[in-house]
C-alpha cells in the first residue's frame, strides 16, 4: 500500500481480535442451547426401557411354557405371545417377534423393531 | 490515477460488518431453539423416573421357593373387575406416588399420573386382535393443559402364582395373559 502510514496497524489487529472473540462466544452460545435438546431427544428416541421390558416379558412367558412343574399349555403360551405382539404393535408402535429355538437349555430368538431402532438377540438360559 | 489511501479502512469495514452480521445470525438462531430444548430435558427425566418406578413395582420383593409375586402383578390381578375393586387402585396410588414423589428432605415433588391397563380382546368375534383398556388408578384427572409423558410396563399374570391366570373384562374365561400397564405422568 504505497504511501500509506502503517503506524496504527496494531489498532486494526486488535479490532480483528476483539470481533473474532465475540464471534467465538456467539458460536459457544449457539451450540450450548442445542446440546441439551439433542441429548434429550436422542435419549427419548432410543427405546431402552421398551426393549428391556418386552424382552423380560418374552423370557418370562417362555419360561412358563418350559417350567418343570405345572407348565402352561401351548395354546396358553400362544395367547400370551399374541398379547405381546398385538399390544406392542397397537400401543407401542413396535413390531416384536420371538420364538423358542431350543427348549432345553432354553434358547430364545428375540426381535424388536419400532421403525427407528431394531434389536435382535438370541437369549440363552443361564 | 485513483488514490488508494484508505484501502485498509475499507477492507476492515467490510470484514467487521460481515463478522457482526454473522454473529447476529448465530445469536438469533440460538434463542429460537431454547424453549423446545428445555421441555425435552424435563420429558426425559419424567420418562426415566416413571419407568424406574414401574420397574421397581414389577420386581418381586420377597420370593419363596413356591411363589414369587411382584406388587404390580398382585395389583393388576386384583384389579380385573375395576367397578368393584378399589383396594388395587389405592395400593397402586400409594406405592407409585411414593416412588415418584419422594425427595431428599421433607418437601415432596408434585408429579401426577393417570394409569390404565390395556389388554387384547380374545373373545371379540369380529376382531380378536382389538385392544381395550380399563381404568386402574389416578390421583388427578387430565384436563388438557398438562404435557404428560407416557410410560409403560408389561405384566404377565400366570402360574405358578396365579394358576388360572387373569379374568379380564370382555373375555370369557380366566387364562394366563400378558397385559400392558400404561401411565401418563406429568408435573405441575
Amino acid at each position: 500500500m504505497a504511501g500509506l502510514s502503517d503506524d496504527a496497524q496494531w489498532i486494526v489487529m486488535m479490532g480483528f481480535v476483539v470481533s473474532l472473540s465475540f464471534f467465538f462466544l456467539a458460536l459457544l452460545l449457539n451450540q450450548s442451547t442445542v446440546v441439551g435438546q439433542t441429548t434429550a431427544e436422542s435419549v427419548l428416541d432410543f427405546p431402552k426401557n421398551d426393549i428391556r421390558d418386552v424382552r423380560s416379558v418374552m423370557i418370562q412367558s417362555a419360561e412358563l411354557l418350559n417350567a418343570t412343574t405345572n407348565p402352561i399349555s401351548v395354546s396358553q403360551y400362544q395367547t400370551i405371545q399374541n398379547d405381546i405382539q398385538r399390544l406392542s404393535l397397537s400401543e407401542k408402535k413396535a413390531v416384536v417377534q420371538y420364538q423358542i429355538i431350543n427348549p432345553s437349555p432354553l434358547w430364545l430368538s428375540i426381535h424388536y423393531n419400532n421403525g427407528v431402532t431394531s434389536y435382535n438377540e438370541t437369549w440363552v438360559s443361564p | 490515477m485513483v488514490n488508494d489511501r484508505g484501502q485498509l479502512f475499507t477492507i476492515e469495514g467490510v470484514a467487521a460488518s460481515m463478522i457482526m452480521l454473522f454473529t447476529t445470525y448465530l445469536v438469533l438462531g440460538a434463542t429460537t431453539v431454547y424453549t423446545p430444548g428445555d421441555s425435552h430435558i424435563s420429558d426425559m427425566q419424567l420418562e426415566q423416573i416413571g419407568s424406574d418406578a414401574l420397574n421397581m413395582m414389577n420386581t418381586p420383593s420377597n420370593c419363596t421357593s413356591t411363589s414369587c409375586v411382584s406388587q404390580l402383578q398382585q395389583i393388576v390381578y386384583e384389579s380385573d373387575y375395576p367397578a368393584t375393586n378399589t383396594t388395587a387402585s389405592i395400593n397402586f396410588n400409594t406405592t407409585f406416588l411414593n416412588y415418584v414423589n419422594n425427595r431428599t428432605g421433607p418437601i415432596s415433588d408434585n408429579l401426577h399420573y393417570y394409569a390404565v391397563v390395556t389388554f387384547r380382546n380374545i373373545t371379540n368375534p369380529s376382531n380378536s386382535n382389538s385392544t381395550s383398556s380399563y381404568y386402574l388408578a389416578s390421583n388427578r384427572n387430565l384436563n388438557g393443559v398438562e404435557h404428560p409423558v407416557r410410560v409403560t410396563e408389561w405384566v404377565l399374570i400366570g402360574p405358578p402364582n396365579f394358576p388360572n391366570g387373569i379374568n379380564l373384562p370382555l373375555n370369557a374365561a380366566a387364562t394366563p395373559r400378558a397385559v400392558l400397564v400404561e401411565v401418563l405422568l406429568w408435573r405441575d
